[in-house]
């Protein structure tokens, strides 16, 4: 088993070059701050940390070669080089957002921890041995607690910070648990030789025990009820530039290793979540936690004033349908996931940052500060507009389309003849509760007039391109699915799913 | 009686007060520690299952146990840092004191 660290540094040289583009973020921030000029910093930091993350993309398809290192540590194929092109893509976004930062002067250390958070997350992408997907996930999620504290003179930022974690590090040592009993149980950690032992010795207590913590661990990383508690405070009291990063770019990664790891670690221990036909395994965990997040994040944002927490709620719901094409199970299930969380990943990024905008001009993100939107800025007006139909799943937005296919995923699956239908119709009638919140959010945008005063806002063409970006994104990803299904569905014939 | 068992016993045991702890403390570095006797149970769950399991690859659960007495130490740090940001602002570390949010 001798490892060549020429082959690993080729294999992840866009992780390698992410931590350089970090460090190098941090030693100019540091020569910068002689001159004291916080938007110059700014500019920088955005700057080079953009670049690094664009620069890593292009590494991804022109240098990265395919292949895996023993033991599962780092596996490079087309869909992981695609879900890390996707998760880097959106950090850019991210950053991009957070050009006009104010809670901080320590702008470079903020960039800084993006961009670790990033690292983590296509580690945790690339990641075939739960050692190292442990390892990624704390890096990712270590660096989010950070970020969502980082307004230190935010009293309920650090409140919401201190709870991710306490929240966030039980939801870890669940996590461990759960692996060491499935390690006890099967010999081994690398996910192909879990599926081995799992098939030989077939479905022991201790490895169902195992089975479900590691299934409530992660969990509470896609935020799906009742392990969400964190999410709503996290994304309210985080900087919105911080709260979208950690709505997009870790779902993004989370769902696809979730998916990843139920199908080619645990597949033979699916069990099965059919109406009538229940048998224990990860199914059924993940069914029940898709039933619960459905209900109870579309329920709980029904009460919902503030426009974050509303979009915390709906995540919970999305994170609810999302399960349910895991707990169907085979490559068309981790088709639909992948293509769901990367649309979604989508909108809540260009989501949150007309929030980002509105709050910068108007001070708050209660829903009455989105009233009257459309008669102060038409265009983002719009933008909302497109984002939370999609979300709604309203064709022909890219949300209508993923949505579908979920759906059709799960009544299609391997579980086969309709075993799926009772989740897919609570799905179909949550989808019709949360359509009064939304609505609820576009009435204040499009009929109500404005309740707040407006001040001046700062400078903001780069966030305005970045949500035009994302709407533009979103209606031609609707129309035309193909752009992302067809490699992606090419990429899971490659890897032999 | 497999050798393992009563080692398995002590870490779920171990897992549960842990858990209890986190949960139940009002004081934030009280539910600190238990997060951190939870990281605890599951590295001697992984010892033990090293030990005593059929272990066909030497060291990997040994390895496993290493890393995440790395990762507790991480997380302490940042955890504690938070404690400390908390208690800047409301001259406590009690978490009743921290329920701003709601809703």
């Amino acid at each position: 088993m001798a490892m060549n660290y020429l082959d690993l540094a080729r294999l992840a040289a866009a992780e390698i070059l992410l931590v350089v583009t970090a460090l190098v973020v941090l030693s100019v921030d540091l020569g910068l701050r002689q001159c004291d000029d916080l938007a110059r910093r700014t500019r920088w930091a955005v700057a080079l940390g953009v670049a690094g993350c664009v620069s890593a993309v292009v590494i991804l398809w022109e240098l990265v070669p395919e292949g895996a290192m023993p033991a599962g540590m780092f596996a490079s194929d087309a869909l992981t080089r695609g879900v890390k092109a996707g998760v880097l893509l959106l950090t850019a976004g991210s950053l991009l957002l957070s050009r006009g930062i104010r809670f901080t002067p320590h702008v470079g250390e903020y960039v800084a921890t993006v961009i670790l958070g990033a690292v983590g997350m296509l580690l945790i992408v690339s990641s075939e041995n739960v050692l190292i997907l442990f390892l990624a996930l704390e890096l990712a999620s270590l660096c989010l607690y950070i970020l969502t504290g980082f307004d230190k003179r935010s009293a309920q930022g650090t409140e919401a910070a201190l709870k991710y974690f306490l929240f966030g590090g039980m939801a870890g040592a669940v996590l461990l648990f759960g692996l060491s009993l499935v390690y006890g149980a099967t010999g081994a950690i690398e996910f192909g030789k879990i599926a081995q032992g799992v098939a030989e010795s077939g479905v022991s207590p201790v490895l169902l025990m195992g089975l479900v913590m590691v299934m409530v661990g992660l969990g509470f990383k896609v935020a799906s009820a009742p392990f969400h508690f964190w999410a709503p405070d996290a994304y309210q009291a985080a900087p919105t530039p911080a709260a979208g990063f950690i709505a997009a770019g870790s779902k993004v990664a989370s769902f696809f290793i979730l998916a990843k790891l139920a199908e080619s670690a645990f597949g033979p221990a699916m069990g099965s979540s059919a109406w009538g036909r229940f048998a224990p395994g990860w199914s059924p965990v993940l069914a029940t936690m898709a039933a619960m997040s459905m209900v109870w994040g579309n329920l709980a944002a029904l009460m919902q004033t503030n426009v974050k927490r509303l979009l915390a709620y709906s995540a919970v719901a999305h994170a609810g349908y999302t399960l349910v094409a895991i707990a169907a199970g085979g490559p068309e299930g981790l088709s639909a996931v992948t293509f769901y969380a990367v649309t979604y990943a989508i909108t809540t990024l260009g989501a949150f940052g007309v929030v980002g905008l509105v709050e910068s001009a108007t001070g708050g993100a209660e829903l009455d500060h989105f009233a009257g939107l459309v008669k102060r800025s038409p265009r983002l007006a719009v933008c909302l507009g497109i984002f939370v139909l999609s979300l709604a799943g309203i064709p022909p937005l890219a949300g209508f389309f993923g949505k579908f296919y979920l759906f059709l995923v799960a009544l299609d699956g391997s579980v086969g003849s309709l075993g799926l239908l009772w989740l897919v119709a609570l799905g179909a009638a949550t989808t019709c509760v949360s359509f009064y919140y939304y609505l609820v959010l576009l009435k204040k945008v499009f009929v109500e007039d404005a309740v707040m005063p407006e001040r001046a806002a700062p400078g903001t063409g780069v966030e305005s391109a970045v949500v035009w970006a994302s709407t533009i994104l979103v209606v031609l990803l609707g129309c035309f699915p193909g752009w992302i299904l067809t490699p992606l569905r090419s990429a899971l014939m490659a890897v032999g799913w | 009686m497999n050798p393992a068992q009563p080692y398995l016993f002590l870490a779920a045991a171990l897992f549960i007060i842990g858990m209890a702890g986190a949960l139940a403390r009002r004081n934030a570095i009280l539910a600190l520690v238990g997060i951190e006797l939870m990281l605890n149970a599951a590295n001697l769950s992984f010892v033990a299952f090293w030990r005593h399991g059929p272990h066909p690859d030497p060291q990997t659960g040994l390895m496993f146990a290493l890393f995440s007495i790395a990762i507790a130490g991480a997380e302490a740090a940042v955890g504690l840092a938070l404690i400390i940001a908390l208690f800047r602002h409301r001259r406590s570390v009690s978490l009743e004191a921290a329920e701003s949010l709601k809703g």
